[in-house]
């Protein structure tokens, strides 16, 4: 780690903004951190070792969050691989003007809706009925082992709008705070708490409706 | 009752008192809407069902790393990749034929956009990226006009194919 390209980079003003907030001790190494493995990324001499030790830091978190959006393993994993060729190539233009993880989720939710995008316009269906295609298969899909309630979850959050069944998956199931999706979706945290509100009443009447 | 009072909002309103507590921006907003959201997803599964083949995870640098070396640093999924150039190679070998007689027919030259442009409407299934990248995988002048694909070959690659139970219900 070069320390003195850390404490510069820590100098300046946007990676000052990105301690707001970050008041805990703990946080801000994490954001040191973050910041030295960047710096490793972009040099050429230490890309590579750089990028094993970022896939192995970020690849089940964002596996489970593309997966939660293609649903299948198979497409899970063609995503989730290009996502971090795309982390790979994109590096070198990463100015830490956000959260290298943030910037990371971005990239996995794009790369996960236009695949699924691409696949409702192959079947000339909307994206909210592909995902229900997708879901309908799950039973006899060998990588779901969910009991009938878990499939019903599945069903309800594909019968929501696009960006409440991505911010139910980060929060529910991602366990991630309001303040971060923020980041990585670009909305506030009051709409986000919305989005959250109805996304769950929706499930929740659902799940009502089709439990037997 | 008197300290409670006394520690009451109002109270430290009228003496000014200042606590140096705060919140963060947004906490209040929709407050009712995360605590009713609480209550209903406490009911509701903590596992989505998933689940990953075994050791899925271990190899995943490897694969990955492996992949950014190759010329184009684009995934190739094997079992696309063959179906795709199947597709490829299936029309270069129609463009030339159909290409070759309107040439003859015309005296007109084919321009590398018009070829693109003929993929693209022809070949619907494939994106310009995927047609592009098949194309510098391929090299054209190496194509033997007279290629034969076997129907075992073709078979086997539409078997291998993650949409053949979508063709299957179609």
């Amino acid at each position: 780690m070069d320390i003195q390209k850390v404490e510069k980079r820590l100098k300046k003003p946007e990676v000052l903004n990105l301690f707001e907030g970050s008041k805990s001790k703990i946080k801000k190494l994490v954001l040191i951190d973050e910041i030295a493995l960047v710096e490793e990324l972009q040099n050429i001499q230490t890309k590579e070792k750089a990028f094993r030790i970022l896939i192995k830091k970020y690849k089940e978190r964002l596996y489970w969050h593309i997966r939660r959006i293609v649903i299948s393993h198979d497409d899970a994993d063609d995503v989730l691989q290009n996502t971090f060729i795309k982390v790979f190539k994109g590096i070198d233009n990463f100015k830490q003007d956000s959260k290298l993880y943030s910037w990371m989720y971005r990239i996995a939710t794009n790369e996960s809706i236009t695949f699924i995008n691409k696949r409702a316009r192959e079947r000339n269906i909307d994206i909210t009925e592909m995902k229900q295609k997708l879901v309908s298969n799950l039973q006899s899909d060998k990588w779901f082992s969910g009991n009938d309630i878990e499939l019903i979850l599945q069903e309800a959050v594909a019968t929501l709008p696009e960006k409440q069944q991505l911010v139910f998956n980060m929060k529910y199931f991602d366990h991630m705070k309001y303040q971060e999706i923020s980041e990585i979706l670009g909305t506030t945290v009051g709409g986000l708490k919305a989005s959250y509100f109805h996304a769950v009443k929706k499930i929740e009447n659902y799940i009502k409706k089709n439990q037997n | 009752m008197k300290r409670v009072i006394n520690h009451s909002k109002d109270w430290k309103l009228t003496k000014n008192i200042k606590t140096g507590l705060s919140v963060p921006e947004d906490y209040f907003t929709g407050i009712e809407d995360e605590l009713f959201s609480r209550l209903i997803v406490e009911k509701l599964p903590k596992h989505d069902g998933f689940k990953t083949p075994e050791a899925y995870f271990e190899s995943l640098e490897n694969v990955i790393i492996e992949k950014t070396k190759n010329k184009n640093g684009k995934l190739i999924n094997f079992k696309r990749r063959n179906i795709k150039l199947i597709s490829v190679a299936a029309s270069i070998v129609l463009l030339l034929f159909f290409g070759s007689n309107f040439i003859y027919n015309t005296n007109t030259e084919l321009s590398s956009e018009e070829i693109i442009s003929w993929l693209d409407m022809n070949a619907n299934s494939l994106s310009n990226d995927e047609i592009a990248f098949a194309l510098t995988e391929l090299n054209v002048n190496d194509i033997n006009p007279y290629l034969t694909i076997k129907n075992e070959d073709i078979i086997e690659s539409l078997l291998d194919s993650n949409d053949v139970d979508y063709l299957i219900e179609e």
